[in-house]
């Protein structure tokens, strides 16, 4: 009798306590918002706002739902899924921000490499180092993060290449990383069409940004393919130990701007941009400061148009304890070679968070957003003045659970 | 006749140096018996983050973490791997090198830690007044060197011989030239990474 029992029994302990474990590492949690905006009608919305929130979605609003898990499949493959719903508009279901099978083989002498098959972000953020692509610094991602977040994913194969000189007794950690994507040919069409905005709003996979029923600004999918030409990225990293960190990543979705669906607003924008910045973090205080520069271009009917951009920010913070106060200033810019400066716009932005974070499961945030912009499409779409001052005040409760609740 | 031999370690700005790795070498004697360690994961650090033992020891490597780790070593004293596990089902490491063995999280890239492999006959790690000391040391030379993960400079710049068994207790000061490097920032919810 003891003979048979004793494996049951055997993995019974090991189920509870220890396991060469391919079990399943998650996170859930819930982020509402207490709002109080003067903002206009946003790109969500179908408008020109530069907020998430506009004047019609103020007090109680969903900030993210978000479920996420890492299921290893043996020792070096892993599935990790992000998913969130943003309560945006009742057309934005739970959908992914991320999605892939990771490769993840043990560092060898000093290299340590990745693979990634699916949808991912490239390496572009400097400030969204947190869970679920979140920033630790603000609840509202700079204008060219937040920009990012709603238009660019890289649905391909993704590797980065690291050499790890910190644990080799070095000052410095070097990595490249590079991706052949496809599924990213309408990237360009919210830059172009409706500005940079403030916001923490990640298109899911299969999503769209715009109004669903806006003649201004209607629904733009964001995640599809209408040509054979992949897009590709590349990038490379300097670390300084843990304390200073430089980026530069180089983007090309190689859309044909040609291709399309005939007879619909779908087709492909050709967005190319540079994108740099530097982190550098030491005694409680943080400071980032990033540039973004490219430009997008698209001709459904014969007639090229294109719309440079840039993006730039600088963000200082500062952490005590499970306190974090930032501040933040954004500048961005969309020029248009379309009739009537179709797109173009200016503008900049101020940005000041505080973050508590209580426990491993409560977080509050309080914070204030002032934009103020030049979009000649509110004119041109809506008839409404193309400069607009707009702020939004945001009081954030999140709570999450998970298996990696630890501070 | 034995003795007693004290070593005071100091840092660039003359401050005490506290935890720094002291080993103490001699030709006549012998290297300390092998020994059973544990060196834990909490909070996505290794507790401690630093150990010293003898050639021969062996290391358990529990995670106590409600997360999976995946524990690894390149390091040409001991390369090893733990495949991805929570708890504490694989049997301890056997180190029968003496180096440094810097450890790390193939899942979490800010965990390190190391373990000090030594066939030295004394070794232990200065207090908070950067002091170590040992006593009932047989006559004779010793060679004292000193190691911490921080240092930027050679450590064998820091070596030096010592005559045990005198009249007065032997003494050895070991003053930095440079800075250490910074100690890394703590894991918090800011740098927290995803999993």
């Amino acid at each position: 009798m003891k003979a048979r029992t004793a494996p049951l029994a055997a993995a019974a302990v090991c189920a509870v306590t220890a396991c060469p474990a391919w079990s399943t590492d998650w996170d859930v949690s819930a982020d509402m918002r207490l709002v109080d905006s003067d903002g206009q009608s946003s790109l969500f919305d179908g408008g020109f706002g530069a907020l998430r929130y506009d004047s019609d979605h103020e007090g109680l609003q969903v900030g993210r739902f978000r479920a996420a898990l890492t299921q290893p499949l043996g020792d070096v493959f892993a599935i990790k899924l992000d998913g969130s719903y943003w309560g945006q508009d009742a057309a934005h279901p739970f959908g992914l921000t991320e999605g892939y099978l990771e490769y993840r083989p043990y560092p060898i002498d000093g290299w340590k490499a990745r693979l990634r098959l699916g949808a991912d972000y490239p390496p572009v953020s400097l400030e969204d180092t947190s869970a679920g692509w979140s920033s630790p610094y603000t609840l509202s991602n700079s204008a060219l993060n937040a920009w990012i977040g709603e238009e660019i994913r890289t649905v391909g194969l993704n590797g980065d290449l690291e050499w790890l000189g910190t644990r080799l007794g070095h000052d410095f950690d070097f990595g490249v990383s590079g991706g052949v994507f496809g599924w990213n040919e309408p990237a360009g069409v919210v830059v172009a069409t409706g500005g940079f905005s403030i916001n923490d709003f990640q298109t899911p996979l299969g999503g769209y940004i715009g109004g669903r029923n806006s003649a201004a600004f209607p629904e733009n999918p964001l995640f599809r393919q209408y040509d054979d030409r992949a897009g590709f990225y590349f990038s490379a990293q300097a670390r300084y130990l843990d304390r200073a960190t430089l980026l530069f990543t180089h983007y090309d979705n190689r859309a044909d701007p040609q291709a399309g669906i005939e007879g619909t607003y779908e087709y492909g924008w050709n967005t190319r941009f540079n994108a740099a910045g530097a982190r550098v973090e030491a005694d409680g205080w943080t400071a980032i400061v990033q540039w973004l520069e490219g430009t997008t271009a698209t001709a459904p009917e014969g007639d090229y148009y294109s719309w440079p951009f840039y993006a730039k920010f600088a963000l200082l913070s500062r952490e005590w304890g499970r306190n974090t106060i930032s501040a933040r200033y954004d500048v961005f810019s969309v020029e248009s070679t379309a009739d009537y400066n179709f797109g173009a716009e200016a503008g900049h932005a101020w940005t000041a968070a505080y973050i508590f974070n209580q426990s491993a499961h409560w977080r509050f945030a309080l914070e204030w957003v002032h934009v103020t912009s030049n979009v000649v499409n509110r004119y041109i779409l809506l008839d409404e003045p193309q400069y607009a001052r707009e702020n939004q005040a945001q009081l954030s409760v999140r709570y999450t659970i998970g298996s990696d609740r630890l501070y | 006749m034995a003795g007693t031999l004290s070593v005071q370690a100091n840092l660039a700005n003359h401050e005490p140096f506290a935890g720094a790795v002291i080993t103490v070498h001699s030709e006549s004697a012998h290297a300390q018996p092998p020994v059973a360690a544990i060196l834990d994961q909490i909070n996505l650090t290794f507790v401690p983050d630093l150990i010293v033992i003898p050639v021969g020891s062996t290391v358990e490597f529990p995670n106590s973490d409600s997360v999976s780790h995946q524990i690894y070593s390149f390091s040409p004293a001991k390369r090893f791997q733990l495949p991805l596990y929570r708890g504490k089902p694989y049997p301890p490491v056997h180190f029968d090198q003496a180096g440094v063995v810097t450890l790390g999280c193939n899942i979490h890239d800010k965990m390190v830690g190391y373990i000090y492999v030594t066939d030295a006959t004394y070794f232990g790690r200065t207090d908070a007044h950067g002091v170590w000391s040992v006593t009932n040391v047989p006559r004779g030379t010793y060679h004292v060197s000193l190691w911490h993960p921080l240092l930027r400079e050679p450590a064998a710049s820091l070596d030096h011989e010592v005559s045990v068994g005198g009249d007065d207790p032997a003494s050895v000061a070991v003053q930095l030239a440079q800075a250490l490097r910074p100690a890394p920032l703590q894991a918090t919810s800011r740098s927290k990474d995803q999993y």
